[in-house]
């Protein structure tokens, strides 16, 4: 069957199916954006309240990216040049330079997508962040799995009505270290658990059993009830269950899984009791930056972060910067003939404040810590040696620190939990992502699969690549905005 | 299969052009976005810079959707579907203008209950 206006315009509308189909879609996804972008700005105009973590202005993680999303924004911008002359190359039939045009476009997307990868790869696995407790926050990276309490577990509390404990999936040793229960449903003390699935096993008979028991002293109870029985039994089933270890076993506990903890403790969310040796709860950190951007500017001298930088240099090379910070302020307005507005004393220009900390003239060793206390300042840079833990980094010689955990208030990697710029940004980039896909996607398809239709009807092909090429410039003008405020704004 | 009817080639060039534009524009941004000698206002960053910087990308956006996206000679029906649709993104962009608006606070905001004064201004 024909369809009709598939190739030539309705004469009303001027305008082929596909032509009008793609713009209403594109209309749907105008609005879908705006919203996305609606919320970045109310994200954005909300910072300054100081709830969130900060907004990376000026953080040289942050900046290092922005070469990155230059890259990708020319990127998109030849693949539209692409798409274009892939349409006026079958308007001139020519099938080959289409051909050439439109796996240059594919190509483009599967660059931008490598380099949304590589930054994706490095925000989320190279790069993290700890707010201390008076939010001043420091950037760099956690050094092993020391975001991980290092515990030493004998024995172990847990619930038969919820799943299987949490801690398990935490051990160190691949080899499960094997449990007695001590303590438990009757008829099962003694028995030995010496491998996982024999564990497995036991724990999901005895919750079958405990759910079958309670369901039946349930009963037993409104039948008393029913039946007049005056002060009936409550209903009453054991259902926690105590092992014990052969052998003490070492696990990495996931903090967002544990709700308390102390020397001899861990307490998991899950309602997990283990019992054992704290073997150490520090957060090792080889710090790169620190920012005060949420710490008020009277009270950035007396904060946490320099004791648990513990370097002098440091901090004066901080105030230093803030002061040149201050100075070019007030030049600005000076030659205005005005004064600095207090707003601007308070505002994050002021209180974004980062020192970068080089490797250089560090001489670190491995694995034991630096009671080092010389310092240099180098212009402005630091060198953070007092307190720190020797080991070569990623980024040069050690320059790490032993944080206390009492004095972290979050941690993470710059996911999408580390802050709402993170937040947004990973949710306006990977839609993007999606679309380019998409987008590639169909372009590939009319390339691989279009000869059919242009032998047939080359007219058809050029209107399928035209509106197919209004999707592509869609997405484009989505990034031309999306760099901007992501990026450098 | 039918042969072209129609000489591109002046289509062709306005298609570089708009490509180079669009990578000058590029390098415009990252410049008022990297270098402290084309920052507006106040050092730092400023909403001088965000408009700045949002100007530029309207700009290459408009580049794109009047010259690749032939919105440049498009029929009427196009437009006006797009009407409704910038109409309500505009919306959206209105909506964060109620930011910071507070009413709890506002009632009890001494410079408009007392013109400045705490409680009452003394006699």
């Amino acid at each position: 069957m024909e369809i009709p206006y598939e190739v030539t315009p309705r004469r009303d509308t001027g305008l082929y199916n596909a032509k009008l189909g793609i713009w209403l879609f594109l209309a749907s996804e105008v609005m879908l954006f705006g919203g996305l972008f609606s919320a970045y700005v109310f994200l954005r105009l909300g910072v300054q309240d100081g709830v969130d973590n900060p907004w990376p202005w000026g953080v040289s993680v942050h900046k290092s990216f922005v070469w990155l999303g230059a890259i990708n924004t020319v990127v998109l911008i030849a693949s539209s040049v692409g798409v274009v002359f892939a349409w006026v190359s079958l308007k001139e039939r020519n099938w080959r330079r289409y051909q050439i045009w439109m796996y240059f476009v594919v190509a483009c997307a599967v660059v931008f997508m490598c380099l949304k990868g590589v930054e994706y790869n490095s925000k989320l696995n190279k790069h993290h962040g700890i707010k201390l407790v008076d939010n001043s926050v420091m950037e760099g990276v956690i050094i092993g799995k020391t975001d991980r309490l290092r515990f030493h577990g004998e024995k172990m509390t847990f619930s038969l009505q919820a799943a299987l404990p949490a801690v398990l999936r935490d051990l160190d040793s691949k080899d499960f270290p094997g449990f007695t229960v001590t303590d438990g449903p009757e008829g099962t003390v003694g028995t030995e658990l010496k491998t996982a699935s024999a564990f497995k096993s036991w724990f999901h008979d005895n919750r079958r059993a405990f759910s079958a028991a309670l369901a039946e002293d349930r009963k037993r109870y409104r039948a008393e009830l029913e039946s007049g029985v005056a002060n009936p039994k409550p209903v009453s089933v054991k259902g926690t269950a105590t092992v014990t270890a052969a052998a003490p076993f070492a696990f990495h506990g996931n903090p967002r899984k544990i709700v308390s903890h102390n020397e001899t403790t861990v307490n998991y969310r899950d309602g997990v009791k283990v019992e054992g040796k704290l073997e150490s709860d520090d957060v090792i950190f080889e710090v790169h930056e620190v920012d005060m951007q949420l710490v008020l500017p009277q009270q950035q001298r007396e904060s946490v972060v320099w004791d648990v930088i513990g370097n002098d240099a440091a901090k004066q090379s901080f105030f230093t910067q803030q002061s040149q910070k201050y100075q070019e302020l007030v030049e600005y307005y000076e030659k205005r003939g005005e004064v600095v507005p207090e707003k601007m004393l308070r505002g994050r220009l002021l209180n974004v404040h980062y020192i970068h900390v080089p490797a250089e003239g560090h001489e670190g060793g491995e694995g034991h810590v630096e009671k080092e206390k010389h310092a240099s300042v180098h212009s402005s840079e630091v060198n953070l040696t007092a307190g720190s833990v020797g080991g070569e980094g990623e980024h040069g010689p050690s320059r790490h620190l032993v944080i206390p955990r009492e004095q972290v208030k979050f941690m993470g990697n710059h996911g999408p939990r580390y802050g709402n710029y993170y937040a947004i940004y990973f949710t306006m980039t990977a839609l993007h992502g999606i679309h380019v896909v998409g987008g590639a996607l169909v372009l590939l398809f009319f390339v691989v699969f279009g000869k059919k239709l242009y032998l047939k009807n080359p007219e058809h092909l050029a209107n399928r690549v035209e509106v197919g090429g209004l999707f592509w410039h869609f997405v484009d003008l989505i990034w031309i905005f999306l760099f901007p405020i992501m990026y450098l704004l | 299969m039918a042969e072209a009817t129609h000489d591109y080639s002046k289509t062709k060039k306005t298609y570089a052009a708009v490509g180079i534009s669009l990578g000058v524009f590029t390098c415009i941004t990252v410049a008022l976005g990297l270098y402290p000698p084309l920052d507006v206002g106040p050092p730092g960053p400023t909403p001088g810079d965000f408009v700045i910087g949002l100007a530029v990308a309207t700009t290459k956006a408009s580049l794109v959707a009047f010259i690749f996206m032939h919105l440049n000679h498009e029929r009427g029906l196009i437009y006006k579907l797009l009407l409704f649709t910038c109409l309500f993104a505009f919306g959206l962009m209105v909506l964060t203008l109620f930011a910071d608006k507070d009413p709890i606070r506002e009632q009890y905001d001494t410079h408009k209950t007392t013109g400045g004064w705490l409680i009452e201004k003394p006699e």
